[in-house]
C-alpha cells in the first residue's frame, strides 16, 4: 500500500506547526490499514468483517508535559485545529520530571525479508476460499464441527519526528486460527501466522487441530498434584509473553514484573534463552523501527538462565545510565517478537523422558496472583494427555496450573528441536517457541 | 454527526441487494491519564468517530467500518461488505433475525460536572490526593500505579426496519494496582471503578480514602495474616467476590452465542446447554439478574447495538435457569424474542451477545448476621487472582482481605484464602444473602478482535455452606 501524498504532507504540516507552538519533541506515525476478516463456528462461516483505517498516532513532549493523541482527519483546519488543541492540553498537564527525551536521528534502516507480499494485499474475497479450506481440512481430518476465525491485512506506516527521524514500512499478515471439536470435551487449536502467502499454512494447521481433538475424546477427570508437564508451543508461548512483558522497564519500574532486581542474576535453567527480535524475517510483529524510530534489533533478554537487560527506549535509558534497545513504546518499552532458543530432541524424544506427566496443547485465562513474584494461575484448554513412564496413556479433563514463572523458567528441562511462531486471542504478543518440558508443574482442580 | 450518512449506508446496502442493513454512526471523545509511583506519565485525549454497517444477504451476514466517514469511502465499504458476504454465502451459516418492532428514541445520560469542564491537570489532581493518602498511611508501597479516563460516545443507530436511536454516554473509569512490601515479601491489588454520568462520580467515589483503607487492610494481612483452616468449610463472600462469581460463572455461560458455539474458538463455549433452561442450577436463594437499564451504571444503555429496547434479565429464578442473554440474531436460533444483549465496544465492531450490569438478587439477612450463622469459617471481602474455565464450569477465586470466622464472630487475617469450585456446587451452596448491595466495574474481554466492553457486576453479602478451602502456598 503506498501512502496517500495528501496524508504525508499533512503529518508534516503538523509536524511544522507543533514545532512553531513550542514542542520541544514531536512524534507523527500515519498509519493507513485495510485488515480483513472471516470469522467461522460450527463450521461455518458466520460473518465477514472489514476495516478501513487511516489516522496519525501524535506524540509531543513541551517543557517535559507528555500528550499523546490520535488524529484521523486530514484535512487543513483539522491540522490546523489539532495542533493547537495539543499545545493546549500540555500547557494544562503537570510536568514528567523523569522523561528524557526521544532518539535522534537519522538512522539507517535494513529492510526485513518476508514482511510484505503484495499478494496478501490483493486477497479480497479470496480469502474465503482460504477458510473454507482450512474447514474441510480440518473436517476431513475427523473433526465434527470447527471454529475460528482467518484475517488478512495491509498495512503502512510513516514515522516522521523533530529529531530527524524519517521513515516509512508496509506490512502484510496473514493470521488462521481454528479449533476443531469431536463434542464439547474434546477439542483441539492450532493456529498460523505469516507476513507472505508462501508461509501461509491453514490446511496443515487444521489438521493438526483436528488431530489433537480425535486424540482427546473420553477424557477422565485430571487428578491434582505435581507433574512434569510438556508444554507444546501455544500454551509455552502464553507463558513467555508474561515474561517479555515482565522485560520491559517500565513493568520493571512499576513493581509489575518478576524480573525485577535481577539483572545479572540466573532467573532460568541453562536451557533458557530468549530474544526479542524485531528484525526476524517474517516476524509477525518484525518492524524496521521502533515507535521512536530507532532502528530496531535483536535483543537476548535471558542468556542460558541469566537475566541479560530490561528492554529500553530512549527516555528509560538514560534514566538507567544504559542504551535504548529499540523497543519504544514511548512511555512503556514493549517486545517485538519473543523468541525462545530451540533444543535438540523431537517431541517423541521429550515424552520419552517423562515419567509422570502431561503434555499440555493449549492454555487460557493467565491470571497472576502476583506479578512482582509471578505467582500465577493458567487453566488449560483443549486436548490434555497423561504420560506415565514415557507413554501417552490417555485423555485427561479439568486441571489447573498454579504455578510461579520464575519456577517454570528454572525447571525448564528440556526444549523441542522445532519451533512455531504463534500469535492469536490469548497471546497477543507474537511468540515463537518449540514445545518445552517443564519439571515438577503443580497442577490443581476444583471441587466438582 | 451527520445522521445522512448513516441512512445512505443503510440504503445503499439495500439497492445492492440486502435483505437487512443496519449503520451506527459513533463520535467518541476520550481522556486519559496516569499516575506511576506519583510521576504523571503521558496524558492523552481521542476523539473517534467512524461508521459501521452490517449487512444480511440470503440470510449470510457481512459487517464493515471505516473512520472516515464520507460519502464516497461508505459507497465502497458497503461494497466491500457486500461482495465479502455473497463471497462467503456458499459456505455460511444461513440465519435470521428476531422479530422486533421498529424503535425510535433518543436518550441521553447528563453531566452534574461536565467532562470537558475540567482540565488535564485538575482530573489529574483526584490522582495526586490518592498518592498523598496514601503516604500518609506509612504502608511501604512501592508500586503505585493509577489510572483515570473519561470517554462520551453519541450514536446514532438506524436500520432498514424503520428504528432510529440517537444516544450520548458519558463515562468514567478509574483503577489501580497497588504492591505493597513488608521485609521483601509483597502483595498486589487491582481493583477498577466505573461509572456512567459526569466528573461528579469520579468525587462521589472519594477515591482517596477507598485507596488508604484499601493499603491499610494488605498490610495489616500481610503482618497479622494466619493460614486458613483446611478442608470442608462455611465461607462468607463479600459482594466484590459475589460480584465476580455472577460474570464469570452465570452470565458469561447464559450468552446464547455461546451456547450456539459462535464464540467456541475464541471466548470459549458454556457448560450450559438450550435444555437446561427451566432445570435447578443453584439453591432457593439464588436470583441473578442483568439489567442494562441501572441509571449511573458503567453497563448503561436504553437501547441495544440492534435497536431492540433494553429490559432486565432474570437469569436464575429461586435457583432455576429462567433466561439466556440474547440479541436477535440469537433468539431467532431459539425461537424467543430478544433480550436487548447486543453491544459492540465502537462502530467498529459488531453487535454481539454482551452483560451489562449482572448481579447477585438481595436477600433479607445483614452481612453480621450471615457471619453469626457460621461455627468456624472464612469471611473473604475481597480478591486477586480469579481465574475460570471457557466452559465456565470451573473456577478459581483467591481471596485478599480475608478474615477467620468463629462461633459467629471475625478473628485475626487470613492470607490467600483459596476457592477452586465448579459453578453447580457454588451456586447450590449459597443458603443466604444479604441485603448490602454494591455494583463492581469492569472492562469484559469477549469476540475476535477483542471487544472490552464496560460492565458492572455486583450482588450483596452470601454466605457459602461446606465447600473446600485450598491453601495452595
Amino acid at each position: 500500500m503506498k501512502m496517500a501524498t495528501g496524508k504525508e504532507a499533512a503529518a508534516e504540516k503538523l509536524l511544522k506547526k507543533l514545532q512553531a507552538a513550542g514542542a520541544d519533541d514531536a512524534i507523527i506515525t500515519t498509519i493507513e490499514d485495510s485488515t480483513s476478516q472471516i470469522k467461522f463456528a460450527n463450521s461455518k462461516i458466520a460473518t465477514t468483517q472489514s476495516w478501513l483505517t487511516a489516522k496519525m498516532n501524535v506524540f509531543i513532549a513541551s517543557k517535559k508535559r507528555l500528550v499523546a493523541t490520535t488524529i484521523k482527519d486530514f484535512s487543513e483546519q483539522a491540522i490546523n485545529d489539532a495542533a493547537s488543541r495539543i499545545m493546549k492540553f500540555a500547557a494544562a498537564t503537570p510536568p514528567t520530571e523523569e522523561y528524557g527525551g526521544i532518539a535522534e536521528g537519522p538512522f539507517n534502516y535494513t529492510e526485513i525479508n518476508d514482511t510484505y507480499d503484495q499478494k496478501i494485499a490483493q486477497l479480497n474475497e479470496k480469502a474465503v476460499d482460504m477458510a473454507e479450506a482450512g474447514i474441510n481440512a480440518a473436517m476431513k481430518a475427523g473433526a465434527k464441527r470447527c471454529a475460528g476465525v482467518l484475517e488478512t491485512s495491509a498495512t503502512s506506516y510513516r514515522i516522521i519526528t523533530t529529531n530527524n527521524v524519517e521513515a516509512n514500512d508496509k506490512a502484510t499478515k496473514l493470521y488462521f486460527s481454528i479449533r476443531a471439536f469431536i463434542d464439547k470435551y474434546a477439542s483441539g487449536h492450532n493456529v498460523t501466522n505469516s507476513r507472505v502467502l508462501s508461509k501461509f499454512t491453514p490446511e496443515e494447521t487444521a489438521e493438526q487441530a483436528a488431530e489433537t481433538a480425535k486424540q482427546a475424546t473420553n477424557p477422565s477427570p485430571g487428578k491434582a498434584g505435581v507433574y512434569d508437564v510438556l508444554f507444546e508451543p501455544l500454551p509455552f508461548s502464553n507463558l513467555l509473553a508474561q515474561v517479555g512483558e515482565a522485560a520491559s522497564i517500565f513493568n520493571v519500574e512499576s513493581q509489575l514484573s518478576c524480573l525485577a532486581g535481577k539483572l545479572g542474576q540466573n532467573v532460568g535453567s541453562e536451557n533458557v534463552t530468549i530474544t526479542d527480535d524485531a528484525t526476524m524475517p517474517n516476524g509477525f510483529n518484525s518492524s524496521k523501527f521502533d515507535a521512536e524510530g530507532v532502528k530496531t534489533q535483536k535483543n537476548t533478554i535471558i542468556e542460558n538462565g541469566t537475566l541479560k537487560t530490561y528492554l529500553h527506549n530512549t527516555s528509560t535509558a538514560k534514566r538507567h545510565n544504559t542504551k535504548t534497545t529499540a523497543n519504544a513504546g514511548i512511555i512503556s518499552p514493549m517486545p517485538f517478537n519473543i523468541v525462545f532458543k530451540n533444543g535438540k530432541l523431537n517431541k517423541e524424544e521429550m515424552i520419552s523422558k517423562i515419567k509422570k506427566g502431561l503434555i499440555v496443547t493449549n492454555v487460557w485465562y493467565t491470571r497472576f496472583q502476583n506479578s512482582a513474584t509471578g505467582d500465577f494461575s493458567t487453566i488449560p484448554r483443549d486436548g490434555i494427555f497423561s504420560v506415565e513412564n514415557g507413554r501417552i496413556t490417555g485423555a485427561v479433563k479439568e486441571l489447573r496450573i498454579s504455578e510461579n514463572l520464575l519456577k517454570i523458567l528454572k525447571n525448564a528441562a528440556e526444549a523441542g528441536s522445532k519451533s512455531e511462531q504463534v500469535f492469536g486471542w490469548e497471546v497477543e504478543l507474537p511468540v515463537t517457541t518449540p514445545p518445552v518440558l517443564v519439571k515438577e508443574v503443580r497442577l490443581t482442580k476444583s471441587v466438582a | 454527526m451527520d445522521y445522512d450518512l448513516a441512512e445512505f449506508a443503510v440504503s445503499h446496502a439495500i439497492k445492492l441487494g440486502a435483505d437487512y442493513a443496519d449503520a451506527r454512526l459513533e463520535n467518541t471523545t476520550a481522556n486519559d491519564f496516569i499516575l506511576k509511583n506519583g510521576i504523571p506519565q503521558m496524558s492523552s485525549f481521542d476523539k473517534v468517530n467512524g461508521l459501521g454497517v452490517r449487512v444480511q444477504s440470503g440470510g449470510c451476514f457481512g459487517f464493515a467500518s471505516t473512520n472516515e466517514p464520507e460519502k464516497e469511502k461508505i459507497k465502497d465499504m458497503v461494497e466491500k461488505a457486500m461482495k465479502m458476504t455473497k463471497a462467503a454465502c456458499r459456505i455460511a451459516q444461513h440465519s435470521q433475525m428476531s422479530e422486533a418492532p421498529a424503535e425510535n428514541a433518543q436518550y441521553e445520560v447528563k453531566q452534574k460536572t461536565k467532562l470537558d469542564d475540567l482540565s488535564p491537570k485538575e482530573k489529574l489532581n483526584v490522582l495526586f490526593e490518592i498518592e498523598k493518602s496514601i503516604a500518609s498511611t506509612k504502608v511501604d508501597a512501592p508500586g503505585r500505579f493509577f489510572s483515570l479516563s473519561d470517554f462520551c460516545t453519541e450514536k446514532y443507530f438506524t436500520n432498514s426496519e424503520g428504528t432510529k436511536i440517537t444516544s450520548k454516554i458519558p463515562r468514567v473509569d478509574f483503577w489501580h494496582f497497588i504492591t505493597i512490601n513488608n521485609n521483601g515479601k509483597t502483595a498486589q491489588r487491582y481493583w477498577q471503578y466505573g461509572d456512567s454520568g459526569g466528573f461528579e462520580k469520579i468525587t462521589a467515589r472519594n477515591f482517596p480514602e477507598v485507596l488508604k483503607n484499601e493499603v491499610i487492610k494488605m498490610d495489616e494481612n500481610m503482618k497479622k495474616g494466619v493460614k486458613p483452616p483446611k478442608g470442608k468449610i462455611d465461607v462468607v463472600v463479600g459482594p466484590q467476590i459475589s460480584a465476580i462469581m455472577v460474570h464469570e460463572s452465570v452470565g458469561h455461560p447464559y450468552e446464547a452465542d455461546r451456547i450456539l458455539g459462535r464464540e467456541a474458538a475464541q471466548a470459549g463455549e458454556t457448560f450450559i446447554t438450550q435444555e437446561m433452561l427451566n432445570t435447578k442450577i443453584g439453591s432457593n436463594a439464588v436470583n441473578i439478574y442483568d439489567d442494562p437499564t441501572i441509571e449511573g451504571s458503567f453497563g448503561y444503555y436504553l437501547y441495544d447495538d440492534d435497536g431492540v429496547k433494553a429490559t432486565r434479565r432474570h437469569l436464575i429464578k429461586n435457583g432455576m435457569i429462567n433466561e439466556f442473554l440474547h440479541n436477535r440474531y440469537t433468539a431467532a436460533e431459539m425461537g424467543t424474542k430478544s433480550n436487548a444483549a447486543a453491544r459492540a465496544t465502537g462502530f467498529d465492531r459488531e453487535a454481539i451477545v454482551r452483560m451489562a450490569n449482572t448481579y447477585v438478587g438481595k436477600g433479607d439477612h445483614t452481612e453480621e448476621e450471615l457471619i453469626e450463622g457460621v461455627k468456624e469459617g472464612v469471611f473473604i471481602r475481597n480478591f486477586t487472582e480469579w481465574n475460570i474455565d471457557d466452559k465456565r464450569l470451573n473456577a478459581k477465586y483467591t481471596g485478599a482481605e480475608s478474615y477467620t470466622i468463629k462461633n459467629g464472630r471475625l478473628g485475626e487475617p487470613v492470607i490467600t484464602p483459596i476457592i477452586e469450585i465448579s459453578t453447580p456446587a457454588l451456586w447450590s451452596a449459597v443458603d443466604a444473602t444479604a441485603k448490602n448491595m454494591e455494583y463492581h466495574s469492569g472492562t469484559c474481554g469477549k469476540a475476535e478482535p477483542m471487544q472490552a466492553i464496560p460492565v458492572w457486576f455486583g450482588g450483596p453479602s452470601m454466605r457459602i455452606r461446606n465447600i473446600r478451602l485450598g491453601n495452595e502456598k
